[in-house]
């Protein structure tokens, strides 16, 4: 009798689970540098995408839907792009492309987004002014991160002139061309702008025309991992140590650069020692699901999770999956993630509150200063509300 | 402007020092060896688990040398031997073995970037310029590095047999030089230099799975315009070095990078025998 009680249990569960697994499942597509280039950041995209899911499927999915993440590899460049792009719009048919990705892929990717009509939140900071009927984005763009880090050296160095070093790259140049404008409608001088190509690692003749320069302070926007640390390596082996801005590093590449990091500034929309709820419970959450596997996370892949969210609320909103629907929700719905509360409501980018932080000499990143919701400016006029 | 100076000299020096292991195998095994920038990447490998160890900083380049050494020893007698009848099936099998190499490196230790000591940091002071220690540490080592390779061949009974199979390996070894053995060390020394070069380099740069490649397009041009001799290697080195780093210096750095492969095509145009003299 007993077991057959059970019996009847274990069928009736069966059938409850088995109902929430027969609605159809919402399709979120991740095309993501599992490969090249991004490779080192991808794996904290992913998981962090996949906290995402795992929340909101324990929390009953959206109305009523459970989410599947469709991960596809874009091998960090255009040609990957164009098929990842194409499988998860054409033959996955997801709902929502969700994804932290290279200038070079997003570019590659738009076309067939517009194509396919397919909603795509970008969530990468990138150089700026991209614009799709399709996309937004909510990561930072140079008016945003830019301007932290050359107002403290004017204020707290009376820094007046700026040297400028990158990689030869659309981010590279892109950062440094505004960093340019931006030190010069402020009263500074910019003294010399270098570039080496993106696999250069030898930085010689830019650090001595660096010092024969002898500006105030250095900005440097290189390509993330090596030419960063080659950089850096090199500056301090030569003994420079002026004010010392980088536009692209990271919490974990600094920390794992020792005593060379030490005093870099550095701006960013999320440092992992944010102090509010969400950001504890978020990174405990993380800490959580993948233990010793966990991926520090970081400003590339904490907005990947608050997009999901972003999606979430806009689907809501909405009502339905309908892309329409969707992409005219996504500019009026806020979420509050670790970075705060976001809106991508100023022509399809999102106002920020930024970071300035200093690299103290353990490794980890001490906050300076922060700057509340900070406007990313005119990207895209065209979708001005 | 003694900057430049410098600068010239410790980038030529650098470029010597990683040239030297291709252009000892080029020379005896008429192989062009492209394992040569996987060599160099295992090298900075070498120097990053020796910090991890917590062993001095100094020994990383030795020990680098050493295990580039038996390895060396072990993929000529397994890779490159059965295939020396076959010379352009040789340079084929050594450019699968970089990217095999490549890739074993990123399975053991990831994509990322992995940071090693420098024995040196800070700079010296020369009157009115400060230039990076470890850079000066670096030419003097790899200057060593010229004069104790000269004396291995000139003066030691290896040299003697490998200078022979370098100009006629078929009368060397009807005169009984083991020229198997000969090839064989070759390629171990040519490994192990590579290797130590690899660890010598690292505190200038980042450790990563690819941090070899850029150095050999141009350590291949140099050896192409040197010819198989230390002294012209040093020279090849230090004249499209510098040029280097004048173009890099007072036009721009992106030229800069093109400027060693430009000029060796152009010396070999001119001149097809390049810089070498001896």
């Amino acid at each position: 009798m007993k077991w057959n009680l059970l019996a009847v249990g274990a069928v009736c569960a069966g059938m409850i689970a088995g109902q929430a697994i027969a609605q159809e499942p919402i399709k979120i597509g991740i095309p993501v540098g599992l490969s090249g280039a991004n490779s080192v950041v991808a794996p904290s995209v992913v998981q962090s995408s996949e906290l995402a899911a795992e929340e909101i499927n324990a929390a009953g999915g959206i109305l009523g839907r459970p989410i599947e993440l469709v991960i596809a590899d874009d091998g960090s460049g255009a040609q990957g792009a164009q098929r990842a792009f194409d499988s998860l719009v054409f033959q996955s048919e997801v709902d929502v492309l969700i994804s932290m990705e290279t200038s070079a892929a997003r570019n590659a990717g738009l076309p067939i987004v517009n194509r396919g009509r397919t909603p795509y939140i970008y969530t990468s900071f990138y150089e700026g002014r991209s614009c799709s009927p399709w996309m937004y984005v909510n990561a930072w763009v140079p008016e945003q991160q830019v301007a932290p880090i050359v107002d403290h050296f004017m204020a707290e160095f009376d820094s007046k002139t700026f040297y400028l070093i990158g990689s030869d790259y659309a981010f590279g140049r892109g950062m440094l061309e505004f960093t340019r404008s931006y030190v010069e409608a402020n009263g500074g001088t910019v003294l010399g702008e270098d570039y080496l190509p993106m696999d250069g690692s030898d930085w010689t003749a830019v650090i001595s025309n660096l010092k024969s320069a002898n500006p105030d302070a250095l900005i440097t926007s290189t390509a993330g991992g090596a030419p960063n640390v080659t950089l850096t390596k090199q500056l301090r082996a030569a003994g420079v140590d002026i004010p010392y801005g980088n536009l692209a590093v990271d919490e974990g590449t600094a920390k794992s650069m020792g005593a060379d990091a030490t005093g870099i500034y550095i701006a960013a929309s999320y440092i992992t020692g944010i102090e509010s709820p969400e950001n504890a419970a978020f990174l405990a959450a993380m800490a959580d699901k993948f233990g010793d596997d966990l991926e520090t996370p970081n400003d590339l892949s904490v907005p990947q999770y608050e997009a999901v969210y972003l999606y979430k609320a806009a689907v809501e909103m909405a009502g339905s999956t309908d892309p329409d629907a969707v992409i005219e929700a996504l500019g009026k719905v806020s979420f509050t993630g670790p970075r705060g509360t976001l809106t991508m409501n100023k022509q399809r980018h999102t106002p920020l509150t930024m970071y300035l932080g200093q690299v103290t000499e353990d490794g980890t990143v001490e906050v300076i200063e922060s700057f509340a919701n900070v406007d990313p400016g005119e990207q895209c006029p065209q979708f001005a509300e | 402007m003694s900057t430049l100076a410098l600068d010239i000299i410790t980038t030529g020096m650098i470029l010597f020092a990683v040239a030297s292991g291709l252009m000892i195998i080029l020379g005896v095994m008429k192989l062009i060896n492209f394992a040569h920038g996987a060599f160099l990447t295992v090298g900075g490998y070498t120097a990053y688990l020796t910090t991890e160890a917590g062993i001095s900083p100094w020994l990383s380049a030795p020990l680098a040398g050493i295990f580039g050494f038996v390895c060396g020893l072990v993929i000529e007698r397994i890779i490159v031997r059965p295939l020396y009848d076959r010379p352009l099936d040789a340079i084929l099998a050594t450019w699968g073995l970089g990217i095999v190499i490549g890739q074993v490196i990123t399975l053991a230790f990831g994509r990322g970037v992995q940071f090693a000591e420098s024995p040196l940091s800070g700079t010296l002071d020369f009157g009115a310029i400060e230039y990076s220690s470890y850079r000066i540490a670096v030419t003097l080592i790899a200057f060593g590095l010229a004069v104790a390779l000269t004396a291995l061949l000139y003066l030691t009974r290896f040299g003697l047999n490998a200078r022979a199979v370098i100009m006629n390996e078929t009368l060397a070894r009807g005169l009984g030089i083991d020229s198997a053995q000969v090839r064989a060390l070759t390629f171990g020394l040519g490994a192990g230099l590579a290797c130590a070069a690899g660890a010598l380099i690292t505190p200038l740069l980042s450790v990563d799975p690819n941090m070899g490649l850029p150095w050999l397009v141009n350590s291949f041009m140099l050896v192409l315009v040197s010819g198989v001799s230390i002294p012209s290697l040093l020279i090849a080195s230090l004249v499209l070095g510098g040029a280097q780093v004048v173009v890099s210096t007072f036009v721009s750095p992106i030229i800069g990078g093109l400027t060693i492969v430009v000029l060796a095509a152009l010396v070999l145009r001119i001149n097809p025998k390049g810089l070498s003299i001896g």
